[in-house]
């Protein structure tokens, strides 16, 4: 990690120096233990404070359109992937961004810690990650985890832990593990339908309508959003679970084909609705319709502009 | 659910103007019967129905949602209608995959000259929809204002 994090501080400032960017965006230490912040900085005497370790969780893509090119950008897997998205999409010029590609085995959900040793991230003195597990050292006594138990659930069934698309390679790469996950996606689908939709009924009760899920997805990218227009007025904006499930229904479906997963917008919710379990049914959706998978290659049309003369047959009558 | 007696299912047409617009304009003009319990909505091409469209009708309480355009290859646009099929299976799919019965989302490719199919697909569908029963996806027990009477 030391070596990592070292690797790229030397490219971003030589990128600096050469004036080949004028950003970097990259993560620095955060203000809670073991937790990292994004960092934007054109300052060569603050890339010091960059960092790669297994906490790098934000998806730094977000932040492309609005910058506008002329930046060098930390991508583990599941990020460069979004960035492939947004150039399928014209919305980064691929020659306008440089890629700090890092192969990622994973981020370590604090949480899950947290909750496994039941001590808050403060309290512990060490977090350490091995091939296969992860140690954490509490009050001098170390306790071992296994990787599927302590990383994020997205990092679980990684595709793409090497990012494909990048200039800049920081680390060795990483194979794709096995998908490990099993989660509230299955237990949805074993539910009759009735009891799915007050499964969701009930999680979008709790809706604030922060728009955090919207605003930290690298696929919402419009600049006004349908959730903002008023004539016609699609949905209230009073947090009505009613048009909180509307609101995000439309979201996953006006990401599909954009959405990589990458499951910030779960992160981000404050009230823990588990809105990966409808982003990945579109993603596998996507997958089982029409062969696609986003944000793989950028030369690929995109999912929803794309279309085969004879496919999804079946839908029209 | 219980079956009403008394109630009608409201179904909303997003009808593709070129075609099946122009298919239900005949079906008419041919005096054809077909349930009165769709409303018609003319789109300039099935590739101007926005998912959003579909939901909200079904927020507000209609009872089922139809697609309609023109047959693979005659979008007056070329490629509208592939568009549209791409964007109605994924919207029909991620709304089944919630619990939301599929039969109350549907799509057809009904041409100017289909009076007679235009006929079939309504009543096929709003029959589906009288043994579905009426959409109470949105009503939390309550009234919904604006729809209900
Ligand atoms: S919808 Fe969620 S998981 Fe998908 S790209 Fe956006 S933030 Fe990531
Ligand atoms: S982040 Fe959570 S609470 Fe906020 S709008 Fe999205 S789903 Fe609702
Ligand atoms: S013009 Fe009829 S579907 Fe495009």
């Amino acid at each position: 990690m030391e070596e990592k994090t070292e690797k790229l501080k030397n490219e971003a400032r030589k990128l600096l120096e050469k004036g080949q960017v004028c950003r970097i965006v990259g993560f620095e230490p955060g203000s809670l233990k073991f937790t990292t912040t994004p960092l934007i900085t054109g300052e060569k005497d603050e890339l010091d404070r960059l960092v790669i370790n297994p906490f790098i969780v934000n998806n730094l893509s977000v932040y492309l359109t609005g910058l506008k090119g002329c930046v060098a950008v930390v991508a583990k897997g599941c990020d460069s992937r979004s960035i492939v998205s947004l150039i399928q999409d014209n919305k980064v010029n691929r020659e306008d961004v440089v890629i700090l590609g890092i192969p990622c085995s994973g981020i370590v959900d604090l949480s899950k810690i947290e909750y496994l040793v039941g001590k808050d991230r403060d309290e512990l003195d060490d977090i350490t990650v091995a091939n296969n597990s992860i140690t954490v050292t509490v009050g001098g006594e170390k306790r071992e985890f296994t990787k599927s138990k302590v990383l994020f659930d997205n990092c679980l069934g990684c595709e793409l832990p090497t990012p494909r698309e990048y200039d800049i390679l920081i680390g060795e790469q990483v194979a794709p593990s096995p998908a490990l996950e099993s989660g509230k996606l299955k237990e949805l689908k074993d539910m009759p339908p009735e009891e799915r939709w007050r499964f969701w009924k009930e999680e979008f009760s709790r809706c604030i309508r922060c728009y955090a899920c919207r605003n930290v997805c690298p696929a919402c990218f419009c600049n006004r959003c349908f959730v903002e227009e008023t004539e016609p007025q699609w949905l209230l904006p009073t947090p009505h679970w009613q048009d909180n499930l509307l609101f995000q229904v439309t979201r996953t479906i006006h990401v599909a084909g954009r959405c990589t997963e990458c499951g910030e917008c779960q992160r981000a919710c404050p009230v823990g609705i588990p809105l990966r379990s409808m982003t990945r049914e579109m993603y596998d959706l996507a997958g089982e319709l029409f062969h696609y998978k986003a944000g793989m290659d950028k030369d690929e049309e995109p999912l929803l502009t794309a279309y085969e003369v004879e496919e999804a047959e079946n839908f029209f009558g | 659910m219980e079956p009403k007696t008394d109630w009608e299912p409201r179904v909303v047409g997003f009808l593709c103007k070129w075609c099946s617009y122009a298919g239900a304009d005949l079906a008419g003009t041919s005096r054809k019967k077909y349930p009165a319990n769709i409303r018609i909505i003319r789109v300039p091409c099935s590739g101007r129905v926005d998912p959003l469209f579909i939901l909200r009708a079904l927020r507000l309480g209609f009872d089922g949602v139809l697609v309609s355009g023109c047959h693979p290859g005659d979008c007056h646009y070329q490629t509208g209608n592939y568009r549209a099929r791409r964007r109605f299976a994924i919207t029909r799919k991620i709304l089944e995959g919630m619990g939301v019965e599929p039969q109350r989302v549907q799509a057809s490719w009904v041409s100017a000259s289909e009076g007679g199919k235009f006929v079939e697909v309504v009543t096929g569908m709003i029959d589906e929809i009288k043994k579905l029963g009426p959409n109470e996806l949105f009503t939390d027990g309550r009234k919904n204002r604006k729809t209900e009477k």
